[in-house]
């Protein structure tokens, strides 16, 4: 039996948890802000896209995928009190006005017939921006002091590569001619230009320093 | 030559053409081999139910059927070909197999349990579909496991009726029995 | 996208048809009971259309599975809906946050009802699109008072589905069948859960607002009566689907509400009687 008086170290050898992390408490709390922001715009763009996409199993998966944002959503929005911020609205913010953009123009397709356009939106360009990012911050963020920070990424992140692969499934299974192609790719490129300008679901700097800063840093 | 006379000609409170149910009917006496039959069919029209009966096998053979039981479930109140055949070629292939001489010690239709006028459908719909009507057979075998048993035993059994060529009552009424053992084994 | 749209613009593919309200109020056919009910005859006794004793149970019980299926679709839809037609806020047509993560979950829940009730409409033999559709369900979600709407679908429509689930289940148990029987289970589970979303946000939405709680319990009341299938649920021994009196305690409905939807069925079957009478007397039938 171990004996109970015999001192061990606080941080087992196969522990490597490191201290030190990129973000502040008050720019974790800005990013956790927007996290819960362009949720909360994905799960009701998905709601609201249900009734409007004819092909069923589309259908189902979207009601599902609904879900998944929402609670990625409700994550943001307990972890943000814990963040010093004791009124989640006030940080439930897009990063800029560029998010606007994007969001208003990933919502925009509507009629039965644009399920294509619909889907190329939210799983080739929104879920991988928030694969990218949320990866960042998972990556860099303080192992010790924001572990509650990481332990919903890895959660949320678990249900964005479940749903990217199914959406990306759903989407090669819908483009049977050049023109969806076309129409695809045209899509993608146009949200992904707002994307670019927004720099990221968090803004610039959502997957790393931008040019700027990092010249900063090194000067 | 077959004849097949439909009444009513005019229908009031349904959309049916008579002259549909007769070219369904015509065939079908022609597929079940009741040949040069005459066959008489009554459609209630102010129903939305869907009974049926037999009330003849010998010529004129009489079909007596409410008009809900031709109606296109997607479409109230039309007439659907293909579940107008699926009624009418199940009534007819038993009036062929009581007049075959086969079913004589058959019961009445009314003194017959449901598991035992079900099985007989198994046989009817199995045949009507190997003639290239569309019976939707899922459907016929659901309707035999909520009488026969939701096991393995039961949808054997289906199949072997379902198969059939040329049973006769003994046959059914064993494959009845054989279920029953199953469900309620002594 | 826009906010607030319509039955009309549900989107399906080939093989769903929708069947108008209208093609069944211009229906002036009559069953035998009915006829016997108008003309005060005893009739035969009637008998429960879903006992398996009865000779149309397994299609009937076929039908009402595809009516549940597209029921489903509709509450997968209107739920979304929710999610999307309203915006987080105190306002009249604003949201509690809270509320929208609600409406997400019960779509998750809907989108699994969808694919239970394709593979037990599958299991029934059963084509998706052999029945005709109605949109009834979702016109209750078109409220645009989002507390009305929740009044609507959650307490009365996912009410009814409670009864229909334990209608289907009781179905499935009694004819042997162990899949129908353990699906109808998992769903009325959900189903309690919804009714008691929807309680939940009536009380709370209108806490503060007497005069908008009167208004969602009317609509509810209009919902319920409209949907208690012209009386078909009740608690008579002939009624086709059962009032589940445990389920909806379950669900927060006290006794008193309780009894007052078995009143508004009593009520439906009653005003049926007349129509069917009227129509009767004006067609000769």
């Amino acid at each position: 039996m171990a004996d109970p008086k015999k001192p061990r170290a606080a941080f087992a050898p196969w522990d490597r948890r490191e201290l030190p992390g990129s973000f502040s408490v008050e720019e974790t709390a800005r990013k956790v802000g927007h996290y819960k922001w362009i949720e909360m715009k994905l799960f009701e763009a998905l709601g609201g896209w249900v009734a409007t996409v004819p092909e069923l199993d589309v259908k189902m998966r979207l009601g599902t995928h609904c879900y998944h944002h929402a609670w990625h959503s409700e994550l943001w929005h307990k972890r943000l009190p814990e963040l010093r911020e004791m009124n989640p609205d006030r940080l439930t913010l897009p990063a800029n006005d560029a998010m606007v953009e994007f969001v208003e123009a990933m919502t925009e397709p509507e009629a039965p017939e644009t399920t294509i356009e619909k889907l190329v939106g939210v799983y080739r360009v929104l879920i991988p921006h928030k694969i990218a990012a949320y990866t960042y911050h998972l990556n860099n963020t303080s192992q010790i002091t924001d572990a509650p920070t990481q332990r919903s990424l890895r959660f949320i992140l678990q249900d964005e590569y479940d749903d990217w692969r199914d959406g990306e499934m759903l989407i090669q299974s819908l483009l049977e001619t050049e023109e969806e192609v076309q129409r695809a790719a045209a899509h993608q490129a146009r949200l992904e230009l707002i994307m670019i300008r927004a720099g990221g679901i968090a803004g610039p700097g959502s997957i790393g320093p931008v040019a700027k800063e990092l010249e900063e840093a090194t000067a | 030559m077959a004849t097949v006379n439909v009444t009513p000609q005019e229908f009031n409170f349904v959309s049916y053409d008579a002259a549909v149910v007769e070219r369904i009917a015509e065939k079908l006496v022609r597929d079940v081999g009741l040949g040069d039959a005459t066959v008489d069919i009554e459609i209630d029209e102010k129903t939305p139910l869907g009974r049926q009966r037999i009330e003849s096998v010998d010529d004129p053979v009489k079909l007596f059927v409410e008009g809900g039981a031709f109606e296109d479930p997607t479409e109230p109140r039309h007439l659907t070909e293909r579940g107008t055949a699926d009624v009418l070629g199940r009534l007819l292939f038993r009036v062929a197999d009581r007049r075959s001489g086969r079913f004589d010690d058959a019961p009445a239709d009314t003194d017959m349990s449901l598991q035992e006028s079900v099985a007989w459908d198994a046989y009817c719909m199995g045949r009507l579909e190997r003639l290239g009507y569309d019976v939707r057979k899922p459907r016929r075998q659901y309707h035999f496991r909520t009488r026969h048993g939701f096991n393995d035993v039961a949808d054997a059994v289906f199949e072997r009726l379902w198969s059939a060529d040329e049973l006769t009552w003994a046959d059914v009424a064993a494959a009845c029995a054989e279920t029953e053992a199953i469900r309620q084994p002594a | 996208m826009k906010k607030l749209m319509t039955s009309q613009d549900l989107a399906r593919d080939a093989r769903f048809k929708r069947v108008p309200m209208q093609a069944r109020a211009l229906d002036r056919r009559l069953t035998e009971k009915q006829r016997d009910a108008i003309l005060g005859k005893e009739g035969r006794k009637p008998r429960n259309q879903f006992s398996p004793e009865h000779p149309d149970a397994p299609d009937r019980a076929r039908a009402m599975m595809h009516g549940i299926f597209v029921g489903e679709i509709q509450a997968l839809e209107g739920a979304g809906r929710t999610c999307w037609d309203f915006e987080v806020g105190t306002g009249e047509n604003e949201v509690p946050f809270a509320l929208k993560l609600d409406m997400a979950r019960q779509c998750w829940d809907e989108a699994r009802h969808c694919e239970i009730s394709v593979k037990l409409s599958d299991h029934m033999g059963t084509e998706i699109g052999e029945f005709g559709e109605s949109a009834f369900l979702f016109e209750a979600a078109c409220n645009p008072d989002p507390i009305l709407r929740l009044a609507g679908v959650n307490r009365a429509l996912e009410g009814l589905a409670i009864d229909v689930f334990n209608t289907m289940k009781e179905f499935g148990d009694k004819a042997g069948d162990p899949v129908l029987e353990f699906c109808e289970d998992w769903m009325l589970a959900d189903e309690v859960t919804h009714v008691k979303m929807g309680s939940d946000w009536l009380r709370r939405g209108t806490e503060n607002d007497p005069a908008r709680r009167e208004r969602a319990l009317e609509f509810q009341r209009i919902v319920d009566k409209l949907f208690s299938g012209g009386g078909a649920r009740g608690e008579e021994e002939s009624s086709p689907i059962k009032l589940a009196r445990r389920f909806r305690e379950l669900a927060g409905f006290d006794k008193t509400e309780i009894d007052e939807i078995a009143n508004l069925s009593k009520e439906a079957l009653e005003e049926a009687k007349r129509a069917m009478a009227g129509a009767a007397k004006a067609y000769g039938s």
